[in-house]
């Protein structure tokens, strides 16, 4: 089971630049639907990619749904020469995305993104709006139900 | 990529799909913090693991 306090708390905790998308994203900004993963887009520079390692380490990230034994190593060559990285670690599912679909890397996200707290950290979250747009972006049936849930959510916002 | 954020047009998929939101859910979930929420999300995801645990228990019973 994921641990999503442990997994937010030690990206925050590392001094990790991240942004929370995807279902973790969604719960935050009120929606009521199952997720099991959690979903940061990150940024690319050096720094942050050993910022990542350092933090993650710890947590022996490796590629999720792999047979064991491979020969993955959770360094900053591996992140410098990959982009999107859904690993399992001992806190639960992370993805780690370089880029989503409908919304880029993690400066254009940046601007669009909202700082919140959550277990005693402030953390970025994609405002709802993008968020809506990278899943429909996605286009993926599942993620139809999701979008009709967020869009309400925005309704249910703006209503007095 | 434009950054502006066009308008975005009716989908009639998701508009089906809203029909079936519980919306005075959501309402309760934002009287709850962000916190909060994401505990409820962890207990959820308990709660589901823990059905799917009982349902192998009795397969293999």
């Amino acid at each position: 089971m994921t641990d999503f306090a442990t997994l937010i708390q030690t990206l925050a905790d590392g001094r990790v630049d991240f942004i929370l998308i995807g279902g973790v994203a969604a719960t935050i900004h009120g929606s009521a639907r199952l997720t099991r993963d959690v979903d940061v887009v990150y940024a690319r520079t050096d720094e942050n990619l050993a910022r990542l390692v350092a933090a993650l380490g710890p947590l022996s990230p490796y590629l999720r749904g792999a047979p064991p034994g491979l020969p993955f190593s959770f360094d900053v060559e591996t992140l410098r020469r990959g982009l999107n990285f859904t690993l399992t670690t001992r806190a639960g599912d992370l993805d780690l995305l370089g880029e989503v679909t409908g919304g880029g890397g993690f400066d254009r996200l940046r601007n669009h993104a909202t700082a919140v707290s959550v277990y005693d950290r402030d953390v970025l979250c994609l405002g709802l709006d993008w968020l809506i747009r990278v899943k429909r972006a996605a286009g993926r049936p599942k993620d139809l139900e999701a979008v009709a849930e967020l869009e309400i959510l925005r309704d249910e916002r703006r209503d007095p | 990529m434009d950054d502006r954020l066009p308008p975005l047009e009716r989908d009639p998929v998701i508009d089906a799909y809203k029909k079936d939101v519980d919306r005075t859910l959501l309402r309760e979930r934002l009287k709850r913090t962000p916190t909060e929420r994401l505990e409820d999300l962890a207990a959820l995801a308990a709660f589901a693991d823990e059905l799917a645990a009982a349902g192998r228990r009795r397969e293999r019973s």
